[in-house]
């Protein structure tokens, strides 16, 4: 195999083989954007407890549950604490295109319930104990600049406070979370704040429960309270769905429609894409070297020389655009996962995804050196200079 | 003297759109070892398709083409590949030098089907490069080279395996008069020096001039054979 050769012609080429690269890596890059943010999702799902149930409204996630359902649904056996969790849905005043999360959750429920949480900064107890008080996550406080002890102004859109001013909640603790299903830009307060406030006028909005957590006992099989508790409310007055918590992360995920089948199109497009740019500059380059296949040919290289001189140059083209395209997504998986923390905690590059885009190069690079390398292979030196003049 | 390549009432027809063109029409022909041959004819008599049949780059309908002692005709595609590589040397009337490699890598080109190291390779793409006065442009790429100094590469590749057999079609054809005595100067030495068999392709009766004897093929058929004189050194430029 003439290897100085294969170099030399795409050397030879300078500015068409250098695009043909960039256009691989650009087109790997995306691909395994589009990879890590899929497998992203399902390392989500799957980082999901298994001892963790939730109740919503059978009719959709944004039908309230009565406050009654809690006492109803203790008394299932298997249950070891309930956490309510009411979306809040407010607008940080200072905050300027971005959104997070905010709850109002049971404290003394809470923090038992989620162990993937560690208290950061400040103390649970001074949270738990102060009914106005806020826990944030690290990744929130560190994005706003909160300190334990700060005061932050949220004005409600589904929860308005009757005195017109915003809803203030002090920071009293900063969580961080080992799990990539429980992220670190969320900010949970007092359910009981929230009920009161309604209650006693303080405030306006719907007086329900959006969810119920339900956390399992050792040993507990998750099915049997899933169905005790749908059968319990089967007669109304509001009929429950009660699913995994990893069900719940899915069926949340799709909401937005499938993602994952939509993000495969995506990068089955980019792929079929960079497939043609490549198979173009190959088809070009096994013309160009129509007389020099010929010649080689003459001076007794084989059939299979000629065609693997054009496969190497298409492999050598993707490979080192796949190299490329996989250093880029390395270099921006750390802001990345930044960016996505919130709506995506289990973003990132692992094994499969480096591997999906190597083998992408692979597969590009052997089919579109190919389809030219057939015909350089067929070609016979009479032809080839014939051809030519 | 042996018949270094004798053909056997070879016929070659072409198809071409229902037409059919018999090239070579039942052609009987032997060439000594050692002797440097022209071959002339009118355009379209078929000299390139019995130059490319002798060097076993295409296959006769009918006949047979021995070279040295190798019968071409039962030979296969690969097997001809490899017969190439060691037995017969090309000249082309366009030199076809690979554009990207320089001169010394263009006539090594044929070396790395020749089971040498890479230190031989060099040494013996070099040797050759000296042998047609090219010593001292080792590194230029084609481009960079006069068309003269392309085709005297072009020979250096051709002889850079030790072939016994040299097949060159119109080698002259695109150079001036003074760059193409130079070359046929060459082609008469590797004969005359290293007893190389040369078929030359040519319509030049002056390039014709510099071989031992000159073969006229006409629609297929051979015609007379001339013998120059071979006055010793007369030709040199
Ligand atoms: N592959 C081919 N298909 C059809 N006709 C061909 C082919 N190759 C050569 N010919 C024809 O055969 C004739 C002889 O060609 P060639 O051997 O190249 O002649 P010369 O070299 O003497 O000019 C020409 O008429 C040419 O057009
Ligand atoms: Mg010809």
């Amino acid at each position: 195999m003439p290897w100085k050769l294969l170099l030399r012609n795409v050397l030879g080429h300078r500015l068409r083989s250098a695009l043909t690269v960039l256009s691989v890596a650009v087109a790997v890059f995306l691909i395994c954007v589009l990879h890590a943010v899929t497998s992203g999702l399902a390392r989500t799902l799957d980082a999901s407890a298994a001892n963790r149930l939730l109740v919503q409204s059978a009719v959709s996630l944004y039908v309230d549950l009565p406050l009654s359902y809690q006492q109803k649904m203790a008394a299932v056996p298997g249950i070891e604490a309930i956490c309510k969790w009411q979306w809040f849905g407010g607008r940080y005043e200072q905050d300027k295109g971005g959104f997070f999360a905010q709850f109002g959750i049971d404290a003394d429920t809470f923090l038992r319930s989620y162990p993937e949480m560690s208290i950061a900064a400040g103390r649970y107890e001074d949270f738990a104990g102060q009914r106005t008080a806020c826990i944030v996550g690290q990744q929130l406080a560190d994005k706003y600049g909160w300190r334990v002890g700060q005061t932050v102004p949220i004005t409600g859109t589904i929860f308005t406070r009757t005195d017109g001013r915003p809803w203030e909640f002090t920071v009293q603790a900063i969580y961080q979370s080992r799990s990539p299903s429980f992220d670190e830009q969320q900010m949970f307060f007092h359910y009981d704040y929230l009920h009161e406030s309604l209650q006693q006028g303080g405030a306006v909005g719907p007086d329900g429960v959006g969810v119920y957590m339900l956390r399992l006992g050792p040993g507990t099989d998750p099915l049997a309270v899933q169905q005790a508790v749908d059968a319990m409310f089967e007669n109304g007055p509001q009929r429950v769905q009660t699913t995994t918590e990893a069900e719940f992360n899915r069926q949340f995920i799709t909401m937005l429609g499938d993602v994952p089948a939509l993000l495969r199109m995506v990068g089955g497009a980019v792929l079929f894409a960079i497939f043609f740019a490549v198979l173009n500059t190959m088809i070009m380059a096994g013309r160009e070297r129509t007389r020099d296949l010929g010649v080689l040919k003459a001076l007794g290289f084989t059939d299979a020389t000629a065609a693997g001189l054009l496969v190497g140059e298409a492999l050598l083209l993707c490979g080192l655009g796949a190299a490329l395209g996989g250093l880029l997504g390395l270099a921006i998986e750390r802001p990345m996962q930044a960016v996505t923390a919130a709506f995506l905690p289990g973003f990132g590059f692992d094994g499969s995804t480096l591997l999906l885009g190597a083998g992408i190069a692979l597969a590009v690079g052997v089919i579109s050196g190919l389809v030219p390398g057939l015909r350089a292979a067929r070609l016979t030196t009479v032809q080839a200079l014939r051809e030519v003049g | 003297m042996a018949a270094a390549i004798a053909i056997h009432s070879v016929t070659k027809t072409y198809h071409r759109g229902g037409e059919s063109l018999r090239v070579l029409d039942d052609l009987e022909l032997q060439m000594e070892a050692g002797t440097f041959y022209a071959l002339m004819g009118p355009s379209g008599s078929g000299k390139t398709t019995l130059l490319n049949l002798v060097g076993g780059l295409d296959h006769a309908d009918a006949g047979r083409v021995v070279v040295g002692d190798t019968d071409l005709t039962s030979l296969d595609g690969s097997e001809l590949a490899r017969w190439r590589a060691a037995h017969v040397g090309f000249v082309f009337q366009g030199f076809n030098l690979l554009p990207v490699l320089t001169a010394r890598e263009n006539v090594e080109l044929p070396l790395l089907l020749a089971p040498l190291s890479k230190a031989q390779r060099r040494e013996q793409a070099e040797r050759a490069l000296a042998l047609v006065g090219l010593g001292d442009r080792m590194d230029h790429k084609p481009r960079e080279l006069s068309g003269g100094q392309e085709q005297r590469v072009a020979i250096a590749r051709a002889i850079a395996t030790d072939p016994q057999v040299i097949l060159a079609d119109e080698p002259t054809g695109d150079l001036d008069r003074t760059t193409a005595d130079a070359v046929l100067d060459l082609l008469q030495r590797l004969n005359r020096e290293l007893n190389k068999t040369i078929l030359m392709v040519t319509h030049d009766p002056q390039a014709a001039g510099f071989a031992d004897q000159v073969i006229h093929l006409d629609k297929g058929k051979l015609g007379r054979i001339d013998r120059n004189e071979r006055p010793a050194g007369a030709r040199r430029v």
